[in-house]
Order: structure tokens, then C-alpha cells, then sequence
């Protein structure tokens, strides 16, 4: 079987490009089918917006290439347009980089999860129009098994990548649940209402909602299952507060130091988390030097999300350690797999040497008992089971080498088997 | 002393100990917990020893401050007066963390004076002696929590402050300051409740042993300091919430304590057996 891996993804190509050969997702059955009439034995189609890729395997005697080329003719008009783009991997390279992708070692946010989910559902549907069943289902199996050994034994999906998601990170490293914490948005930037969403399904209990415009207080208000409080009075309830969101438009600081102060005194020092995500800035940053007050900006929180990828940068090391190993392993189970019918037709071509040669010499022996024909049974095939024994094993132990098949064949050869 | 004045006087230190009960649940509770009982049990028990200490004056027909005994039980009987007095004008109901169990120990220091009979067996005196061990080295163990707990709290909050994220993989294990938080209060609390206990205790088999004489030991008036230092944590965090540094360097402060009071205890050991 050979296996070909050919696409587009963000790292080679510019949108417009992956736009031509992306297969909308209502013709994927039929590109499937298609491929398949063009005479791949598999085909799986995977098409998103960082990427598009097409995974196919053929028969060794039906060049993977030649179909695919046809394919884009037909579909695309020339098999040419993306050339200098498009990648084309084989057999091993193939399979890594379906390791790689599953794994989101290939992301544009290396660790996102979504990538994984859209390779399965690429698989389900090629199930489901019986494209897939071989060679690739068994990689793709695999690749879905890397995903899974990756994410556990290494941190690479778990640090906040998104500024809203960071907020809610700390938000955890400062209260430990945020089970029974309240929220205050303050003013209504868009960031801001992210954030709060983030921080409401985290699990914080309690949301208040201000604004200068009361209307627009109560409407948010109703956005978050929270309660909208004028803005008037919004300072004299902050003591309530564990987690302040500032995203108001107002033109100069509106809380200052000998606010929070005070409302850290009246809180009993119990710690407080300040998100100032407004341009310019709601809070006045000396409120930071407040201790048990924990004031984040925009560029503070962007701060802890690089840090964060640099740590995905170190994670995803380990995962290509894993990848790597991960393809070793499957090559080998591929080629034990090539060798298995070889294995079956050395032990049938000797059987049946050995049965020809017993009925003939039975013939020639008609008196024998039962007993002394069932001895000479057994002894004809201890005989071949013990020559098969040798060719076998060779045959098991370079599978999977490197200069495995030159012994391979002459096994093959010696034994007259094709 | 007369005979009486002493009954009362330990009468008053069973009232006040209401308000110690008091003060160990708002810590580990972190909550009211039997305030009003307390507070009601210590105007009452105020009265008792103010019965007591006129009775004794009038016996001795002098002010009753003639040893430290008498004086421990008198100025018990002012703060615990103060104390009640601030209360009705300002309604300050966080003091009593501090007044409470402050008054309850000085009371019954000064309720340890007259000689009682002795043991009435060996056995009573060992394990009197094992369970007042027992308590204290569970103190010390749940201090030691405290103060490993808050080191650990101060790191946290010193990296949550600096904005910086990632300093090797070690600090993104560190617990949230919110689970730190509690483990600090709980460890407080029952560590408190533990090491009273236990000085309890240990009084009054000081003083069963050694009659009047025991209040000069020094290995016990460190005990006290030991004990002083912890309410003073105990205070400073229910009343203002203290945390950070400074529950820090205090529980350091108290846990050395705790060092210098087991070496007195030791060394003081060494010379009863020779």
C-alpha cells in the first residue's frame, strides 16, 4: 500500500491560495468518491481554514500522485496553480505529519485543541461514505491516540493562550474556586464582556453590571443572569467584589488609590483582582502598589499569554519527542503487517509439500496401523514446522529495519514464494 | 486567700472559658461563633471575680495586688471591665478574639495559687502530664503548617504582583492564595485551640507539682510569650485580616518561639531527673 499525504496549511501558503483548494463542506462526499473512482483505495479530506489537506492510499502498483493530480484537474481546473505551495508526503513523512497535526504541533496556536475535533470529523465522514477502512484508518486510529498521549503527558494545552482566558487563569490562582466569587464589569467594552462570559462559565456566582447609560447597565445585566447597579453607587459596593472588569470609555481614572484603600480595609485584606482593560486606562496603576490587590492591564495579561506560548514552545519539544517515537512504533507494526503474508505463504507452501509427500508414501505403505500413521504425521510436521521456524523469525526481525527488506526478499526469492 | 474568694475566682475563670470556645470557633469558622453566650458568660463571670477580689481585699484589708497571683487576677479584672465597657460604647465584637482568651489564662493563673492535695496517684499525674505533651506537640505541628503555608502564600502573591507567569515549572504547581488562604485559617485555628489546651494543662500540673512556686519557672513564663505571640496571630487576622508578609514573619516569629520554649522544657527536664 503506498500512502500520500498532499495539502495546503497557513504555513505554506497565504489564505487566497488555501481559499482555491479548500472543498466546501456540503462536496466533501463527493471529492471523496471522486478520489476513490480515480483509483485511491482511501481517501480522507480534511478542510478548515488553516488548512487543507487530503490523505490518501492506493494499491503499490497505483501511483497516489497520479490520481491526486487528476483530481485537481477536474476540480480545480489545473493540477499546477498551487505549485511551490503544495506539499506531497509519503509513507513515513505522511504519517508524522498526521501525528503532527492531530497533535496540534502543527496549529497555528500550537496546543489549540479544535484541530483535533475537525480530524475527526473528517474521519467520521469518510467512514460514513466507506472511504476509509486500511492502511489510513489504522493511521489515522493512531494519530488520534498520539493526540491523546500528548495532551496528557505534556502541559501543551494548558495554559491560557486568549487575554480573556488569562484573566480567568488568574482569576484561579488567586481564589482557588471561583465558586461563590462576584464580578463587576465596569463600563462595556467588548473585551470586557468576553472576559466576564469566560469568568461566569468558570464558574463565578455572582455578576453586577454598571454603566453610565442605566439602560445599557440593565441590559448587559440580563446578558449574564446579573444585576445591574447604578453607576452612582457602584464604588460604595465594591467591598462585595472579588473581581473588577474597568472597560468604561471614561476619559481619566475613576478609581484611585484611597478608593481601594479603603474598600481593601472594609474587604478585611481578603485579596482582590483588578482587570483594567479599558483605553485609556480606568484605574490608576498606583492602586497596584495596594497590597492584596492584584491589578492587571491589557498589556500585563498579553504579558502572561506570551509567556504562556513560550511554555507551549517547550511543551510541544516533548511532544515532538513523542511524535517521533510514536511514528517509529507505527512503521515497525506497518511492516510487520507487510511481512504477514509472506509469513502465511511459506507455511502453506510447505504444508502442502508435506501433505503430497505423506499421501504418496502412504499409498505405497497400506498396512500400517493408525497409531504408526498418526507418528508419521506428527514427525512430517514437527520436520517443516522446525524448517519454517528460521525463515520466520528472520522474517518477523527485519520488518520494520531499515535494510529489512533486501533480506526480506531473498527469503522470498529462496523459497520460491510470489 | 481566703477559701471563698478562690471558689469564686475559679468560678469566673469557668465562665471566661466560654469565651476562649468562642474565640477558637470565629477563627476556624471564620465566623461568629458563640459571641453573644460568651459575652454573657463573661459579664458574669466578671461579677464573680469581682466578688472575689473584694472579698480578698477586705480579708487583707489592702488593695489584693500583694503577689503576682492576686495581681494577675486584678488586672484580669480591669481589661476584662474595659473590655466590656469599649464594648457597650463602640461595639468592637473583634477584640474579643484577643480579650477573650487573654483573660480567660490570666484568670486562672491567679485562680492557681492556693496549694491543692496532691496526686491522688502517679498514673493521673503521667497522663495528665502525656495529654498536656500531646496537645502542645500537635500545636506546634499545626503551626508549623501555618507558617509553611504562609511562606508559601507570600511567594504566590509576590509572582501574581511581579506579573510574571512562568519561572521554571515549580512555581505554576504553587496552590491558588485562596486554598493557601484557608489552610492558613484552619491550621491557625485548630493550632491555637491546641497549644491553650495545652498550657492549660500544663499549669495546672506545674502548679499541682511545685505548689506557688511554679509561676517563677522560666521555661513557663516562656510558654506564656509563646502563647502571647500566638494570640497576637490569631488577632491580627480575624481583626484585620492579615496576610502576606506579615502573617508570615509573625508565624515564623511564632514557631521560633515554640523552639526556644521546647529547649527551656528540655534543658529544665534534664536538671528535675538529676
Amino acid at each position: 500500500m503506498k500512502l500520500l499525504l498532499t495539502g495546503l496549511s497557513h504555513k505554506t501558503a497565504p489564505v487566497h491560495l488555501r481559499e482555491k483548494l479548500a472543498i466546501a463542506e456540503g462536496t466533501v462526499p463527493q471529492a471523496l468518491q471522486e478520489l476513490q473512482k480515480l483509483g485511491a483505495s482511501e481517501a480522507v479530506v480534511l478542510s478548515t481554514c488553516n488548512r487543507v489537506e487530503f490523505a490518501l492510499s492506493s494499491p503499490d502498483d497505483v501511483e497516489p500522485h497520479a490520481i491526486f493530480d487528476r483530481f485537481l484537474t477536474d476540480w480545480k481546473g489545473s493540477s499546477t496553480v498551487f505549485d511551490g505551495h503544495i506539499y506531497r508526503l509519503q509513507a513515513r513523512d505522511a504519517i508524522s505529519h498526521l501525528f503532527r497535526v492531530a497533535a496540534s504541533l502543527d496549529s497555528m496556536v500550537v496546543g489549540e485543541p479544535q484541530i483535533l475535533g475537525q480530524l475527526k470529523a473528517a474521519y467520521a465522514m469518510a467512514k460514513s461514505e466507506g472511504t476509509v477502512g486500511g492502511l489510513l484508518e489504522t493511521v489515522l486510529t493512531r494519530a488520534f491516540n498520539v493526540a491523546k498521549r500528548v495532551r496528557s503527558e505534556t502541559g501543551i494545552g494548558q495554559m491560557a493562550v486568549s487575554i480573556s482566558y488569562a484573566a480567568v487563569e488568574l482569576s484561579r490562582k488567586i481564589f482557588g474556586s471561583l465558586q461563590g466569587q462576584t464580578v463587576m464589569i465596569v463600563g462595556s467594552g467588548k473585551m470586557g464582556e468576553l472576559a466576564a462570559k469566560h469568568l461566569r462559565r468558570a464558574g463565578a456566582s455572582r455578576i453586577l453590571v454598571t454603566n453610565r447609560t442605566w439602560e445599557r447597565a440593565q441590559e448587559l445585566a440580563k446578558l449574564f443572569h446579573g444585576q445591574a447597579v447604578e453607576y452612582t453607587r457602584f464604588q460604595s459596593m465594591l467591598h462585595e467584589v472579588d473581581i473588577v472588569i474597568a472597560s468604561s470609555g471614561a476619559p481619566h481614572y475613576i478609581l484611585h488609590r484611597e478608593d481601594m484603600q479603603r474598600v481593601i480595609t472594609q474587604r478585611k485584606n481578603r485579596p482582590m483582582f483588578l482587570i483594567d482593560i479599558a483605553v485609556p486606562r480606568n484605574i490608576d496603576p498606583e492602586v497596584d502598589k495596594i497590597e492584596g490587590i492584584f491589578l492587571y492591564t491589557v498589556d500585563d495579561l498579553e504579558g502572561v499569554v506570551s509567556e504562556n506560548l513560550k511554555e507551549r514552545g517547550k511543551q510541544a519539544e516533548q511532544a515532538e519527542a513523542i511524535v517521533i517515537h510514536e511514528v517509529e512504533l507505527m512503521m515497525a507494526r506497518l511492516r510487520i503487517e507487510e511481512v504477514t503474508p509472506t509469513i502465511i505463504s511459506l507455511q502453506s507452501q510447505l504444508e502442502e509439500i508435506r501433505a503430497a509427500e505423506v499421501s504418496r508414501a502412504l499409498r505405497r505403505m497400506p498396512d500400517l496401523t493408525p497409531e504408526q500413521v498418526q507418528q508419521f504425521d506428527a514427525a512430517t510436521r514437527s520436520m517443516i514446522n522446525k524448517i519454517a521456524h528460521g525463515p520466520i523469525s528472520e522474517l518477523r526481525r527485519n520488518a520494520g529495519q531499515p535494510e529489512g527488506n533486501q533480506a526480506i526478499e531473498l527469503i522470498r526469492k529462496v523459497f520460491h514464494l510470489h | 486567700m481566703g477559701e471563698s474568694s478562690v471558689l469564686w475566682l475559679r468560678v469566673a475563670a469557668g465562665l471566661y472559658s466560654l469565651g476562649l470556645l468562642d474565640a477558637i470557633i470565629t477563627v476556624i469558622r471564620r465566623r461568629e461563633g458563640l459571641f453573644r453566650v460568651a459575652l454573657g458568660a463573661f459579664a458574669l463571670g466578671a461579677l464573680f471575680q469581682l466578688v472575689s477580689l473584694v472579698e480578698l481585699g477586705m480579708a487583707q484589708h489592702q488593695l489584693p495586688v500583694s503577689d503576682i497571683f492576686e495581681t494577675m487576677s486584678f488586672c484580669s479584672w480591669i481589661i476584662t471591665a474595659a473590655f466590656l465597657a469599649i464594648y457597650y460604647r463602640y461595639k468592637a465584637a473583634s477584640l474579643s478574639v484577643f480579650i477573650f482568651p487573654l483573660v480567660f489564662v490570666m484568670t486562672l493563673i491567679g485562680a492557681l495559687r492556693t496549694p491543692v492535695s496532691t496526686w491522688s496517684s502517679p498514673v493521673i499525674a503521667n497522663t495528665w502530664l502525656a495529654v498536656h505533651v500531646v496537645a502542645v506537640l500537635l500545636g506546634y505541628a499545626a503551626l508549623l503548617f501555618t507558617a509553611a503555608a504562609s511562606v508559601v502564600y507570600l511567594v504566590q502573591e509576590r509572582r501574581l504582583k511581579r506579573k510574571r507567569q512562568s519561572t521554571g515549572s515549580f512555581f505554576r504547581v504553587l496552590p491558588p492564595l485562596g486554598t493557601l488562604d484557608d489552610l492558613i485559617s484552619k491550621s491557625l485555628g485548630v493550632g491555637f485551640a491546641f497549644i491553650t489546651i495545652g498550657i492549660v494543662i500544663g499549669s495546672i500540673w506545674a502548679f499541682v507539682e511545685m505548689g506557688t512556686r511554679w509561676i517563677g519557672e522560666s521555661s513557663i513564663a516562656i510558654s506564656f510569650v509563646t502563647w502571647l505571640v500566638y494570640l497576637a496571630l490569631v488577632f491580627f487576622r480575624v481583626s484585620s485580616g492579615w496576610r502576606g508578609r506579615k502573617t508570615a514573619i509573625l508565624s515564623i516569629v511564632a514557631l521560633a518561639c515554640c523552639l526556644a520554649t521546647w529547649v527551656a522544657h528540655a534543658t529544665q527536664f534534664k536538671s528535675l531527673n538529676q
